[in-house]
């Protein structure tokens, strides 16, 4: 599993892990994330048990497991949250383990021992120390009904989960889009059929058009940084989202 | 193993149907006993002797249902500490290939988390391996209900043949008896031959998991 760290300024590290090729062909690829700061490191979406085998072994290359203070959970799928369990057995007793309050009883099927702590609505803020007070931002719907992205204010990163996901055909060598236009493709399905909801949308992209990014790091696929962030939002804000919808108008005539 | 549990309970699963056939079949044969007076005497005798019968069948469906409750649970607590310990083991080796410069107590931690996952799966072979001595055990209590039924059948045919006019509803009653302890013994075949397959595997993985557990203690 590849890791390349996105953001550095002293002690305040973003790791990225992904484009793993030991994973078995038919699980999603997914990036997974750490934030570091000294002592304090938290976990972004630490995958599913599949790659746990060699996500840690990456993380262990880059920091201790006694540092991961704090797991986030953006959502409740299986490629988010899974491993769970796993993580627990290898992480210190006390971790603080963050997961939307409407999944909570959901995600404790994969760990019914797990210590959960509830993200409101609205959000919250984590501080890891130093300059790492992070926004949990709501993201509700996109694309699950409880779904949170996260702001760093001083790396400038913002962590979107699905949003911004790529379904790649193959392990690529970069983690970062380099040709927007023809990254597109792979972006589309699954943006106009996972993301469900327009209005939600419409409110994040006017959300996150309030913020400073310099990187945009999604769950799948490639992360964006420069100016192919502002691509990708403009280009979000005008697609045609919830094309399910149509099989439920046409499933019975 | 599971798969052979599964078939058990399959076997058992006309268990409770048989046994009320064998209960109306009784109370019917008790009945006609009463019409012939003295000469249905002995028949009434074994008819209730056959409703004592039936309820041990009742009492031994009952536990059987208990059985596959825990065993489906203990099934799915083993499968799902096979499934942690073949991710644990990989992550193992993925740390031992990475050599990562943090890797040594990540590697310690994985290690007594699969050894504590490999007392859990032993354990829950062990509760399963109880449960299939738990079902031995009731299926030869069939086996027994089976024989006295089916000697219960041959004494009242015994019985038909001085019964004068109620020799045919006595031979009725003992053939549909009959009848039904060849569809119980059917049944008690099935069911031992799967609990037989299923002690020898529980015996062989119980072995299996306490010779894996003495040799990782010893290294």
């Amino acid at each position: 599993m590849q890791c390349i760290t996105i953001y550095r300024n002293g002690a305040h590290r973003w790791l990225a892990f992904g484009q793993d090729p030991a994973r078995p062909e038919n699980i999603v690829d997914t990036t997974q994330y750490a934030i570091c700061t000294g002592k304090s490191v938290m976990l972004i979406d630490p995958g599913g048990m599949e790659v746990f085998p060699t996500m840690i072994a990456a993380v262990t290359r880059e920091l201790a497991v006694e540092d991961v203070r704090h797991i986030f959970l953006s959502h409740q799928d299986p490629d988010v949250c899974s491993a769970l369990p796993l993580w627990r057995r290898v992480c210190r007793p006390d971790i603080q383990i963050h997961a939307p309050w409407m999944w909570t009883g959901f995600i404790s099927h994969f760990d019914r021992d797990a210590n959960l702590t509830a993200i409101p609505d609205e959000g919250c803020e984590i501080n890891l120390g130093g300059e790492a007070r992070l926004r949990v931002l709501p993201a509700h719907y996109l694309h699950s009904s409880g779904n949170y992205h996260i702001y760093d204010p001083a790396a400038k990163i913002l962590f979107t989960g699905d949003v911004g996901a790529a379904m790649l055909p193959e392990l690529r060598t970069e983690m970062f889009v380099t040709n927007f236009s023809d990254h597109v493709r792979y972006m589309e399905t699954f943006h106009r059929r996972w993301m469900g909801s327009a209005a939600a949308r419409d409110a994040w992209v006017a959300m996150v058009s309030r913020l400073k990014i310099d990187i945009m790091a999604p769950q799948h696929g490639l992360m964006f940084r420069g100016d192919d962030v502002k691509r990708f939002i403009d280009w979000f804000a005008s697609l045609d989202v919830g094309t399910g919808v149509t099989t439920l108008r046409n499933a019975i005539r | 193993m599971f798969a052979d549990c599964l078939q058990a309970f399959h076997a058992f699963s006309e268990l409770a149907e048989l046994a009320e056939n064998l209960r109306v079949l009784s109370l019917n044969a008790e009945l006609a006993a009463g019409r012939a007076g003295e000469r249905g005497r002995a028949v009434r005798a074994l008819t209730q002797y056959t409703r004592e019968l039936v309820n041990r069948l009742g009492q031994i469906q009952s536990d059987t249902t208990g059985l596959m409750a825990r065993t489906y649970a203990q099934t799915a607590t083993a499968l799902r500490a096979l499934h942690q310990m073949r991710l644990l083991d990989r992550a193992v080796e993925e740390l031992d290939r990475s050599g990562g410069e943090y890797s040594g107590p990540a590697r310690s931690r994985l290690a007594e988390s699969r050894d504590q996952t490999g007392r859990a799966l032993n354990e829950a072979i062990r509760l399963m391996v109880a449960n299939i001595d738990s079902l031995a055990a009731r299926t030869r209590v069939v086996g027994e209900v089976v024989s006295a039924s089916d000697s219960i059948a041959t004494n009242i045919a015994i019985e038909a043949v001085g019964a004068g006019v109620y020799e045919i509803e006595f031979r009725t009653v003992a053939e549909t008896m009959r009848r039904y302890v060849e569809q119980l013994r059917t049944m008690i075949e099935d069911a031992s031959a799967a609990v037989r397959s299923a002690t020898e595997k529980g015996a062989g993985l119980q072995r299996a998991g306490v010779s894996a557990l003495q040799s990782r203690g010893r290294s």
